[in-house]
């Protein structure tokens, strides 16, 4: 039999009962729809608002020293000098490149004192990369020449009764067991979507702060940018085999473990509806697949008789188990593509609680959609694995079936 | 073309307490060109023989021989090519395909034999033509009627060019009038095709037009009679 004619005949076979082909691909063409349209959403809102959210805190890899990961020790840190900023520029991918001094300190202003996290940053670059200067509420931001300036958490404020203009003491341990002791003047309040940070970061100029712990040039972190979220592994291999043993690259999940705990589970709870929609969508396709090989069963015996091989019988049947999901398929696809096209160019903009959720977690509130190709083969990948399953069964009829018997009648 | 049978036995249920014997050792020739036909009453064996005389049932004795092969000995898979090849069948209710025209259905098999598609369509424009559905090619099952479907059934039969043609009552859902035109078309085949035809019927208009009666009772051959060989022409209505 050419290949033609079996597709012509399973072709022709699907349409014999009309109603329930397209009730069967319909709800394949629903399910498509809805998982389609639900995992553009979180798959765009993810890479979207997570190159958002990185910028302003773990950015997408940062390289720290080997040691600091463990207890972020003010005594393992890295160079800033200018053959250390030509390796990292060597890496393949990297965008943007800025510094951080990151550490603990005792807070003190009035009678009052707290443990804070101070943030060393480049006034300039970091602006450039977070906006850090849009986020002060009050007074301004500072520059390099700031030598004695510092820019506190509005909550932290707070707590401190601070104004801007107001005296702040930094108390810790610096650089090898040094004292670090410094008096500033708070030049801007600034807002923090993340109220524990809102209640403890400090941020100094660099160069304030390396003076502060007695570091020379050094940092604890270079924070690394790339050009999308999706690049990130390469780039992190990029990194690893650029910087060597002494370096260590993390990326954003290993910094924000609870960023990407909220990812993953938001991420598998869609997965579960899916897993849902398809368990049901597929019990739809499994009976029609049975009813076509237990309602033709006495038609089966009859090609088998006539001298059509088992194997070949098999083949059709499992074709028409294809054409059924494909035309459900592209059904799906015809319905979701310009809808995800829709609000790839047009995102939902949030409002109301879930937007401020959203803010923060230093997300956006906005809901863009993702087109990746891997989002669409895998809801293919999806249907044709249910069609693998549910077509074992008339296979496995075909297998069995006698001739003699399945001439006589129907059961 | 020979058939030659030798104490062929089928039982059903034989290790239960109700073993059922539908065919008793029979022995049975049928050559080249016969018409014969294969009476009884129901249920004394006629579905039974002619199946493992198609090889589509195996025998739990005796052998089936078909010109020098004893198909009783073929495994499953070779069975298939040898009913393909060997064997034309005709089902009571037809059992055409109903979502493939009359052409198709009748180049079915010949497509399953992998000859090429002029070739097929050739054959079956002739055969439909022979049994008077040269108008009827792109219809499907469904928009001919019982005895054209029937005859669809014929020529998809003959299309492979069998050795030999076995219907199972194949005349029981037709009316008389039908049933003496589908008979004709089968004799001319049997003459211009040398095709044999067997077949069991209860029908006495498909016997009194047999050249050769078996008469079958309790799963063994009663009667094997020789009639008087008909023509179309003096046929009684
Ligand atoms: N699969 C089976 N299992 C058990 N017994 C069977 C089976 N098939 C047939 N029989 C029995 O074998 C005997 C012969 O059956 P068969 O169908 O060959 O008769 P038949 O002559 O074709 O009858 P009819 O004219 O009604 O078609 C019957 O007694 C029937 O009950
Ligand atoms: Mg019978």
């Amino acid at each position: 039999m050419t290949p033609e004619f079996t597709v012509r005949l399973a072709w022709r076979n699907i349409w014999r009962q009309k109603r329930r082909t397209l009730i069967t691909a319909g709800a394949i063409a629903v399910a498509l729809l809805l998982s389609l349209v639900m995992r553009s959403m979180q798959e765009g809102s993810y890479s979207h608002n997570l190159d958002n959210a990185t910028r302003f805190y773990s950015g997408y890899l940062q390289l720290q020293d080997s040691g600091f990961a463990e207890n972020q020790s003010i005594d393992k840190l890295l160079p800033a000098d200018q053959a250390f900023v030509e390796r990292i520029r060597s890496i393949r991918g990297v965008t943007i490149a800025v510094p951080r001094l990151e550490s603990f300190a005792l807070g003190a202003a009035g009678d009052r004192s707290k443990g804070v996290m101070v943030m060393g940053v480049a006034p300039q670059a970091e602006d450039a990369y977070s906006g850090l200067a849009e986020r002060v509420l009050k007074g301004r931001y500072f520059t390099s020449e700031d030598e004695k300036a510092v820019l506190v958490g509005g909550k932290l404020a707070e707590y401190f009764s601070l104004r801007v203009g107001d005296e702040f003491v930094l108390y810790g341990q610096g650089y090898h067991g040094t004292t670090a002791a410094g008096l500033y003047r708070v030049a801007g309040i600034i807002h923090f979507p993340n109220q524990q940070i809102d209640a403890r970061i400090v941020y100094l100029p660099l160069k304030t702060a390396q003076a502060l712990y007695q570091t020379g040039n050094q940092v604890s972190a270079w924070v690394l940018h790339g050009n999308a979220v999706k690049e990130i592994p390469a780039l992190e291999k990029s990194a690893r085999k650029q910087m060597g043993k002494d370096v260590n690259v993390r990326d954003w999940a290993d910094i924000s473990p609870e960023l990407a705990q909220q990812i993953g589970l938001d991420r598998a709870s869609g997965m579960f509806m899916i897993l849902v929609l398809y368990g049901v969508v597929g019990f739809g396709l499994f009976a029609t697949i049975a009813m076509m090989t237990l309602e033709r069963r006495r038609e089966f015996a009859v090609m088998l008789a006539t001298g059509m091989g088992r194997a070949k019988l098999q083949v059709l049947v499992v074709l028409e188990s294809l054409f059924i999901a494909l035309t459900g398929v592209i059904m799906g696809l015809v319905l979701a593509f310009p809808i995800l096209l829709w609000f790839y160019y047009h995102p939902i903009q949030l409002t109301g609680n879930l937007a401020e959720t959203f803010e923060e977690m230093g997300f956006e509130a906005i809901m863009p959609f993702s087109l990746a190709p891997e989002l669409f083969a895998g809801q293919i990948l999806i249907v044709l694995t249910l069609l693998v399953i549910c077509s074992l069964y008339p296979v496995a009829r075909i297998f069995k079936l006698e001739v003699a018997a399945g001439l006589k009648g129907n059961l | 073309m020979s058939i030659q049978i030798e104490n062929l036995t089928k039982i059903y249920n034989p290790d239960t307490d109700f073993p059922v014997t539908a065919v008793n050792h029979v022995d049975l020739q049928v050559e080249q060109d016969e018409f014969v036909a294969v009476m009884g009453p129901s249920g004394s064996g006629k579905t039974t023989l002619l199946n493992m005389m198609g090889g589509i049932d195996r025998p739990c004795e005796g052998t089936v021989i078909i010109d020098g092969t004893d198909i009783t000995q073929l495994t499953d898979k070779e069975l298939i090519g040898f009913r393909r090849d060997s064997i034309g069948f005709i089902f009571q209710d037809f059992s055409l395909l109903p979502v493939l025209t009359a052409l198709e259905n009748v180049e079915f098999v010949m497509q399953l034999q992998g000859k090429s598609r002029t070739e097929c369509e050739a054959r079956a424009v002739e055969l439909l033509n022979d049994v008077g559905l040269g108008d009827r090619l792109s219809n499907v099952p469904g928009k001919l009627s019982g005895g054209q479907q029937q005859r669809v059934a014929v020529a998809r039969a003959l299309a492979p060019k069998p050795k030999f043609v076995l219907a199972d009552e194949p005349t029981a859902n037709l009316d008389a009038q039908t049933t003496y035109g589908l008979l004709d078309i089968m004799q001319q085949l049997n003459e211009k095709e040398g095709t044999t035809f067997i077949f069991s019927t209860h029908d006495p208009r498909v016997i009194e037009r047999a050249r050769r009666v078996i008469v079958f009772e309790d799963g063994k051959v009663a009667e094997d009679r020789v009639a008087r060989a008909q023509k179309p022409e003096d046929r009684t209505l």
